[in-house]
């Protein structure tokens, strides 16, 4: 073999070379060429006696075969005098291999000195000894290659064995110091854990395994690394038996105290779990990597201290998962009446903000801001989730001061997501202080809502830390208030106020109640706010529209009980109105520091970040997980066969964002949520999803790492390596297609679409051909589906149906897809689903009601229009449903009508002078056009042609409809052209045969 | 005008495929003093160096130059797609031409990954992005590499406007073959035949695998001089470059021509504007080395140079107007096709290809007579550059 590793020329010093393991490497690397130095006592295995009986055999086993060996019968604890021999023979040293040792097993109960001692001298001493003899000659030489011998028994520990397994991690840290120091001189130093069948060994293992662990099975990893080519270094290798591993440092990421305060032994224990938690792991590999997070946590600086309740330097600056949330016109209304909002139903000022269909136009309570933010912290509570550092129960916390800021005027619903963080904590001496802001943005991330919730939890002061600010604001000034409202909140209030999200028993549960030491359920804090900001807004807000809202801001001093006389006070001063309340009946102040400001201007909206008209490629087509299941369709559709080599269902579980996915492999399907019981899940990350299928990420290594959890049959996640295989490019047109769908409906969800997509066609066929429906409407609609969502613009001023937002509608009506479906079927009334909540119209509401004409389409001329659609290639999305009928008859109707034309005016076959051999696809049929010698038209291929053409039928529809060009077709492949492609310029005669 | 240049050597390694090769600074080395040995020069005569490559980290041109040798010379590292060699050696032609330096070296080099083209920074806006529209809107997206999808649109917008049978796109594979099989340099020197070319897989209708060059690894070098370098050194009668032209983009690009997109008038204007500067037209050139990276750019670059007529290349091609005993012989050393297009090293390997020929040291595969040589090497992003070598 050419390329066989080999070692001639080198001098090689294998110790305890007589049996073994060391007798296999002496002899694997003479026979490669090195001369060895077959070092042995000639001593029994546990260090009795001596002989040169086992060094000369080997020796003469290496000279039979040809090779160059001496003898030397010398203890490893002379090392100097094994070295000297290699010297005076061949007057170099290149490879070492520490291999001497023996045993001194027994239970440290019984261990004695001299077998401490011995194990020590031979194992330790020996290996430093032989070693310190070569380092010069292999320093001078600027070439070395050792190899230490360790154990199991050192690394893991053994019983029995307390002396050998000292001696045996012992040379493992001797030999990593040396391989740092031996590197710039390459000398390479590794450490070897081997398991073999030996004199050591054959005591304690039985004769099947010792059959196994020939010492012929780890000589090749030790003669590899004392190799020249081998560039390892400081390495610790398992191996025996076969097996060959390579072993490492791993330590869990840990617990971090910031330095500089105190920590106990109790912080140590409730801290175990993160101490000792190895899903998040690092492998030092030096001594810098080792010190890495003590220096970092060194350079974080001091400690801002903290107690068993909170820990600043972990909770301050805390960021919370970033969560999402909505709301519509119903949770408006239901939180308006929950802060006693339109008690006098006819109150044209107050019904604004709980019925949708008011004539001056809904209006968000501003105050409502509040909520979102405020259901996220108690959703957090119900699930037990809280910010690291805030170790305290609910028991202990109150609502202290609450701010909330409306940068935009509420929209009437909203997808808000929401960014909320620790911002500050301060130690009130008794109690502390941990503010919470909020930021909640639309979903054109434009910022809408901010609050900063003041929680006071009580007990968990007094570490010392910041007071934070100590000036009061707010202060009502000494007169008389500008304006006074008075309310009696409702009995039953609190129990209107919970169902705006705040579930706490407190507020209901007059067991609760009396458990926290109040007589009855207490009236929610936030629903006091509501009543206030509600009668500022009345007095103050300028021409009483509540859009000129900015912020509110309260102390929460005294909890109020349902059925009190709320007394709200106000002050108008310098650009904003201080207000207080109070309960009149227990003359208690229950609100103060109070203060709400007003814009001069109502802000305007901000723009909408992404037109979806403007500029749809750059705002879809980044790939997502969707595309990637939508190749992975395509690609296992390409190839039926992988069905049967695979045959197993995967489910695929993703987070951040979560979605669920099942690959079917046994059936050839991949649909989103689970469809099918899955053999094998697997758990991971959307991004890592994305990097594992465009190779970026290993699979294995993201196992390895714990970013990839495999449930169910692992083996059968072996059979995934496909995904990488995975044209990139079709996830990109996954992308593009989905990003070009108009009504932006989502890639999974494309059998619905497209029904969808089918009443639209419909209604514009119904549209088009009825134009005196336009004239008598004449209004522009907008349809916003939800599950799945989409957008269509009916506009009956144009007369005609788009997807998307093609012009201002005028009336927008917004409902589920199912829904929509319904009550374009005749299945559900309008009236009915708007009575239902189901159907929201904003806008022009009188124009919702000449929309009757939606249910008297005729189905069938649907089904036609429909069809026709389709064969015209307007489909926008997915037309795998529908449509399959009348699109069979397409082909044979267009070479029908061919025919009639060439039997009509037989000249015209004469321009084409051709046989043309047509390919349709999707269905399939084929035909043969003999121009030539004949003027036919025929089902099947027939004879020679001078052209063949492969086109879907829609295709073929589109080019004789003369909507895409036979350029175009070619261009995009959408037809392809085999042989003469000069005929296809004489293809004129198809225009309008379909 | 600035001094005449001289090409005083060249040198090349054997082209090799992806894993195959020796490193990247070995070939270049090699390439180098073989072309330094071919001039007779010792590397200290060297003032400045030029090193093209596009994979690589930076300064892979000083790693290469290095193993050469080490006289602290300016070295400047050139990369511009495909063009990447003959940008190089316009830079070094420019340096003499100018008077800056007497004598400079040039060696591009590539050390390839397997599989098709692909951008190696996903973060960041790709430099062919107004190229890649131009093909979304004229034809969309396949799953084939990218560029077999530009070139092979290219063909498909030529096929339909001028009616060129497939076979004829497969005729200038054949013809590569057949040229390469007297080339040692090259990379695949079996022959093929036009049922052969047809029947390997198709990449992207009209091209197939074998119509398609090969990632490929290699090196190649050129040392330039000016004449009283040559003088003064006892050069006689050295081949010189006559005239030499790159071209950009332009809006012509970006309208709705895969043709125009792929580069067809930055070819057509660098060949303009070097006839111009040459004094001699089409009819003068004896031997052609063009940017075959796929049939269809071969067949497109006869019109761009002028070689035939617009929409004549089919008949050019069938007449063999473009091999020996022809008007022309293109790419005789099997061009990209055959001998391989590691990317940086091409633009050199032609240089040296045409300069043999000049001399009458292209044994097998020699243009007889040649005077007259012309060259087209091209990048996609994009940069044509057309050269004219003579020889008195």
């Amino acid at each position: 073999m050419s390329n066989e590793l080999r070692y001639d020329g080198k001098v090689a010093i294998v110790t305890g070379a007589g049996n073994g393991l060391g007798r296999s490497h002496a002899l694997l690397l003479a026979s490669r060429g090195a001369k060895v130095v077959v070092n042995d006592l000639g001593g029994s295995a546990t260090g009795e006696g001596k002989s040169s009986a086992a060094a000369d055999k080997v020796v003469a086993e290496i000279k039979e075969m040809g090779g160059e060996a001496v003898a030397n019968y010398d203890s490893v604890e002379d090392g100097d005098k094994i070295v000297q021999t290699a010297m005076d023979t061949w007057g170099q040293i290149d490879i070492l291999i520490n291999n001497a040792g023996i045993l001194r097993d027994i239970s440290f109960a019984k261990l004695s000195n001299s077998d401490w001692d011995l194990v020590y001298r031979v194992h330790v001493a020996g290996t430093f000894a032989v070693t310190h003899a070569a380092w010069p000659h292999m320093r001078e030489a600027q070439y070395g290659r050792i190899v230490m011998t360790s154990s199991a028994a050192g690394l893991y520990g053994n019983f029995g064995q307390a002396n050998y397994s000292m001696a045996k991690l012992g040379v493992v840290g001797f030999g990593k110091t040396l391989a740092i120091e031996g590197a710039k001189r390459n000398i390479h130093v590794n450490n070897i854990a081997p398991i073999a069948g030996s004199r050591m060994t054959e005591t304690i293992l039985p004769q099947n395994l010792l059959d196994a662990l020939k010492p012929e099975y780890v000589s090749p990893l030790v003669a590899y690394l004392c190799h020249e080519s081998c560039q390892e270094n400081g390495g610790t290798f398992e191996v025996g038996g076969g097996f060959y591993g390579k072993l490492r440092w791993e330590r869990t990421e840990g617990k971090m105290f910031r330095v500089g305060r105190d920590i106990r032994i109790e912080d140590i224990a409730s801290s175990w779990g993160q101490i000792t938690d190895f899903s998040e792991v690092t492998h030092p590999g030096n001594v810098t990597e080792s010190m890495a997070p003590i220096m970092a946590n060194v350079n974080a600086g001091e400690s801002k201290g903290g107690n068993e309740f909170i820990d600043v330097d972990e909770a301050l600056g805390y960021e919370f998962p970033q969560a999402t949330s909505t709301y519509d016109e119903r949770d408006l209304s239901i939180y308006a009446l929950g802060v006693g909002a339109a008690e006098d139903a006819t109150d044209q000022s107050e019904l604004r903000y709980v019925y949708e269909m008011h004539g001056d136009g809904f209006q968000p309570l501003p105050t409502y801001g509040v909520v979102p933010a405020i259901n996220l912290v108690l959703d957090m509570g119900k699930r037990g989730e809280t910010a690291p550092g805030m170790n305290y129960g609910l028991d202990r916390i109150l609502h202290g001061e609450q701010y909330t800021e409306i940068v935009q005027p509420l929209p009437r619903s909203a997808k808000l997501r929401h960014k909320a963080k620790i911002t500050d904590i301060f130690d009130k001496g008794k109690n502390a202080l941990v503010i919470t802001e909020t930021k909640s943005y639309d979903e054109d991330d434009n910022l809408l809502i901010i609050n900063r919730a003041t929680t006071v939890v009580r007990g968990a002061g007094g570490w010392g830390g910041e007071r934070g600010p100590t000036e009061e604001q707010n202060t009502p000034p000494d007169r008389a208030p500008d304006a006074v409202v008075e309310q009696q909140i409702s009995p039953n209030q609190a129990l209107l106020y919970r169902l705006s999200g705040d579930w706490n028993p407190l507020h209901a549960d007059p067991g609760m109640a009396t458990a926290f030491g109040f007589e009855k359920p207490i009236l929610h804090g936030l629903c006091t706010y509501g009543y206030a900001g509600r009668h500022v807004i009345n007095k103050f807000a300028p021409e009483g529209d509540p859009r000129y809202f900015k912020s509110i801001s309260v102390r929460f001093a005294d909890p109020v009980f349902p059925g009190e006389t709320l007394v709200t006070k106000m002050w108008k001063e310098d650009g904003k109105v201080i207000f207080e309340c109070d309960v009149k009946e227990r003359e208690k102040t229950v609100i103060s520091r109070a203060a709400i400001e007003f814009y001069d201007e109502i802000p305007k909206p901000a723009p909408k970040k992404v037109e979806a008209e403007a500029a749809p490629a750059e705002a879809s087509n980044d790939p997502i997980a969707a595309d990637v299941f939508t190749a992975i369709g395509q690609f296992i559709g390409e190839k039926p066969e992988m069905l049967h080599s695979i045959g197993k269902v995967y489910q695929f579980k993703l987070k951040n964002p979560e979605s669920v996915w099942t690959l079917d492999l046994k059936a050839g399907a991949v649909a989103p949520g689970e469809t099918v019981k899955p053999e094998c899940t697997l758990e991971l990350t959307d991004a890592n999803f994305m990097d594992m299928c465009s190779g970026k990420a290993d699979p294995m290594k993201l196992y390895m790492d714990g970013a990839l959890k495999i449930s169910g049959d692992l083996m059968a996640s072996q059979k995934l390596d496909f995904l990488k295989q995975i044209d990139p490019d079709t996830v990109y047109a996954a992308a593009k297609a989905r990003g070009g769908s108009g009504g932006g409906a989502p890639a999974a969800g494309g059998g619905a679409s497209s029904a969808v997509e089918d009443v639209f066609i419909a209604i514009d066929a119904h549209v088009r051909a009825n134009p005196d429906l336009a004239k008598s409407v004449g209004k522009v609609y907008q349809f916003a589906l939800t599950e799945p969502d989409s957008l269509w613009t009916l506009d009956l001023k144009e007369g005609h149906v788009a997807a998307g937002e093609t012009a201002k509608p005028e009336c927008t009506l917004q409902l589920t897809t199912e829904n929509f479906m319904a009550m374009t079927s005749g299945e559900s009334d309008p009236m009915k689903l708007y009575m239902d909540g189901a159907l929201k119209i904003s806008g022009d509401l009188m124009a919702s009601q000449k929309l009757d004409f939606l249910q008297k389409i005729d189905p069938e001329e649907a089904k036609n229009a429909v069809a026709e659609a389709r064969a015209a290639g307007k489909s926008l999305g997915d037309s795998s449903t529908g449509g399959e009928a009348p699109k069979a008859s397409i082909a044979a109707q267009f070479f029908e009508n061919f025919e009639n034309r060439i039997t009509e005016n037989s000249a015209l076959a004469g321009e084409v002078a051709a046989v043309v051999h047509f390919n349709v696809t999707e269905p399939d049929s084929q035909w043969t056009l003999n121009f030539k010698d004949a003027s036919e038209i025929k089902m099947g291929l027939d004879g020679n042609a001078d052209v063949s053409l492969t086109i879907s039928e829609d295709n073929l529809a589109a080019w004789s409809r003369g909507e895409r060009d036979a350029a175009n077709l070619h261009q995009t492949g959408d037809l392809r052209v085999d042989g003469d492609i000069g005929v296809v310029h004489r293809l004129g005669i198809m225009k309008d045969l379909i | 005008m600035g001094r005449r240049v001289n090409v005083i050597g060249v040198g090349m390694v054997p082209f090799q495929k992806p894993g195959k090769s020796e490193e990247y600074h070995v070939m270049a080395a090699a390439a180098a003093k073989t072309a330094l040995k071919d001039a007779g020069v010792d590397y200290n005569e060297i003032e400045q160096a030029y090193a093209g490559y596009v994979y690589g980290d930076s300064t892979c041109g000083q790693r290469a130059i290095y193993e050469v040798g080490l006289t602290g010379i300016p070295v400047f590292n050139v990369n511009n797609n495909c063009s990447t060699g003959s940008s190089a050696l316009m830079l070094a032609k420019q340096a003499v031409e100018g008077g800056l330096v007497e004598c400079a070296l040039v060696v591009g080099f590539e050390q390839m990954e397997r599989g098709a083209l692909a951008s190696k920074y996903t973060d960041r806006t790709n430099p062919l992005e107004q190229h890649v529209n131009v093909m979304g809107d004229q034809q969309g997206f396949s799953s084939a590499p990218f560029a077999a999808q530009m070139f092979g649109g290219a063909g498909r917008e030529y096929r339909f406007k001028y009616g060129m049978a497939k076979e004829t796109f497969a005729q200038v594979s054949v013809k590569a073959r057949q040229h390469a099989a007297k080339n040692p340099y090259a990379l695949f020197r079996n022959t093929l035949t036009v049922e052969e070319v047809m029947e390997s897989p198709e990449v992207f209708d009209p091209l197939t695998r074998y119509q398609c060059c090969p990632p490929t690894c290699g090196a190649a070098a050129a040392v330039l001089a000016s004449d009283d370098f040559v003088k003064k050194h006892g050069i006689s009668n050295p081949v010189y470059i006559a005239a030499q032209a790159m071209r950009t983009d332009f809006n012509t690009s970006f309208e709705e021509s895969m043709i125009k997109m792929v580069g067809y008038d930055m070819a057509a204007e660098a060949a303009k504007a070097v006839y111009e500067e040459a004094g001699l037209g089409p009819d003068d050139v004896d031997v052609v080395e063009l940017h075959d990276c796929f049939t269809a750019n071969e067949v497109l670059t006869y019109e761009a140079l002028g070689l035939c007529g617009e929409g004549e290349a089919e008949k050019f091609i069938l007449d063999g107007q473009n091999t020996y005993g022809g008007k022309f012989v293109t790419n005789p050393s099997g061009g990209l096709l055959s001998k391989g297009h590691p990317l940086g090293a091409t633009g050199l390997a032609q240089c040296t290809e045409l300069v043999w020929h000049l001399r009458g040291q292209a044994e097998d595969r020699q243009v007889e007579g040649a005077k007259v040589a012309l060259q087209h090497n091209l990048g996609l992003g994009g940069a044509a550059v057309v050269t004219m070598y003579r020889k008195d």
